[in-house]
């Protein structure tokens, strides 16, 4: 028998998280907080149906996911994949670039990555799942996880090096209280 | 395995505390030890890696988004045990009951602690500050505001705090009983809020002991004679630990139970959680 779940303390734990995943997919702040609550939602409703508390998170992030792209076939906006083969040959290795980069750069160079690779890399660099928890929420095998995983760092890494710029800032969501 | 086998296998390599125990990567990481290339891309990758994950993880969510999850899933909670009318109707006089015996004697359980603890830091961390009724950088007006408003109050604020400037106060009601919210402006600009209300008002509930987060809140309760105070801040923690632990031990008298230091006590937590949504009119009002 499985005891209900500490929906609280789940939420605690990965809202952030989802919420960065979220952000990442749709680039828009109120999206993402809609696709975060919406997700924790569907939890709350199907919790009956979550047979093993271990995957929990990668299920969070796989219905996430799912919430986002049925969003975006609801709204026939789904974009073409444009492949960038330039990228994948391409090799930086000045690391000094990527560290003066901010959050706004690296997701704008995220967000530059082939598609196929894209979703991979956020699931890796947002969400901390591991490669097997990724295999299993994109429904892929673990060798095309590791070989996106492989391809899309080299894409990510070039393309960092080209639009890393320390003056883009990233428009936060949440600023600290002051009055 | 050649080179290009490995580093495709490394790509997938987090760290040591997560994936070292993975006999997947096993051979890819004993190969390093005869070929200093790998070695060297992988020690990059793993910066990389690293500085990639720093610059996302300072992506905030919005500071009342995990209040609003909560609400939602506890209206949830609410519709997900609807019974059907047949039993409703049986129920009603149960419940009839119940309400009956809750209001003759006032006994109220943890429950209603953690719903103020919600309720309070919804108020509290409203995006661009709580709302004040009366906007002050001078404690002894909004103590007198307080006071005029019949809203509990610390009259015993700590020498270090006395000397900060407030942003203001509000005097409120929760579920009947009277509270106060006072704003202290720290040195850094962040805001350190104090919540009064009366202890009656969490009834027969414990409160549990210890500084913890809420979010990017932390967040401390503490009796003080009759008196709940809650401390909110977004502060970093060890700051607010000196500030609240030299607060305790600077007003202690009369003060229950603080961290376990002698003759200061009383702290409460909040354990990873935070408030539903909204709850923040002005003056007199209710959250």
């Amino acid at each position: 028998m499985r005891s209900e779940l500490d929906l609280e303390s789940i939420v605690s734990e990965l809202y952030s998280p989802l919420y960065r995943f979220a952000f990442a997919l749709s680039r828009n702040e109120t999206q993402a907080a809609d696709l975060t609550q919406e997700t924790f939602l569907i939890l709350a409703k199907q919790q009956a149906q979550v047979r093993d508390i271990t995957k929990i998170k990668s299920w969070l992030f796989t219905t996430l996911r799912r919430e986002f792209l049925r969003g975006l076939r609801s709204q026939s906006t789904h974009p073409e994949v444009e492949l960038k083969p330039e990228h994948q040959d391409e090799l930086v290795t000045d690391s000094e670039v990527l560290k003066a980069s901010d959050a706004a750069t690296v997701m704008e160079a995220l967000a530059g990555v082939d598609e196929s690779y894209r979703m991979v890399l956020e699931l890796f660099y947002l969400s901390d799942l591991s490669y097997k928890e990724i295999a299993a929420t994109l429904d892929v095998p673990i060798g095309t996880v590791m070989s996106r995983l492989s391809r899309g760092k080299e894409q990510l890494r070039t393309l960092l090096a080209k639009t890393a710029s320390p003056s883009k800032i990233i428009p936060r969501p949440n600023s600290r209280t002051s009055l | 395995m050649n080179s290009d086998a490995a580093k495709e296998i490394l790509s997938a390599y987090r760290s040591a505390d997560r994936d070292g125990a993975d006999p997947i990567f096993h051979e890819a990481l004993n190969q390093m030890e005869s070929d200093s290339e790998l070695k060297k891309w992988f020690e990059e990758q793993q910066d990389l890696d690293q500085t990639i994950r720093e610059k996302l993880a300072s992506i905030e969510p919005p500071a009342d988004l995990q209040a609003k999850i909560l609400a939602r899933i506890r209206g949830e909670k609410v519709r997900r045990f609807a019974l059907p009318q047949v039993w409703l109707a049986a129920a009603a006089c149960l419940i009839v009951g119940g309400i009956a015996l809750f209001y003759s004697t006032r006994q109220r359980g943890p429950d209603r602690f953690q719903e103020f603890k919600s309720d309070a830091m919804a108020m509290v961390s409203v995006q661009g500050g709580p709302a004040l009724d009366l906007k002050t950088p001078d404690l002894s007006e909004t103590q007198t505001y307080l006071r005029d408003h019949q809203a509990p109050r610390d009259d015993a604020i700590p020498a270090r705090l006395q000397s900060m400037e407030t942003a203001g106060c509000r005097a409120f009601v929760w579920k009947d009983y009277p509270a106060s919210l006072t704003c202290f402006r720290l040195p850094d600009g962040l805001l350190l809020h104090l919540v009064v209300i009366d202890r009656k008002a969490m009834g027969n509930a414990n409160i549990p002991v210890g500084f913890k987060s809420v979010g990017d809140w932390h967040v401390m309760f503490q009796q003080k004679g009759e008196m709940l105070m809650m401390w909110a801040t977004q502060a970093p923690m060890e700051q607010f630990k000196q500030m609240v632990v030299k607060a305790g031990w600077e007003g202690a008298k009369g003060v229950r139970g603080i961290l376990g230091v002698k003759g200061v006590a009383g702290v409460a937590a909040v354990q990873s959680e935070a408030p539903p949504e909204g709850a923040s009119r002005r003056g007199g009002d209710r959250i």
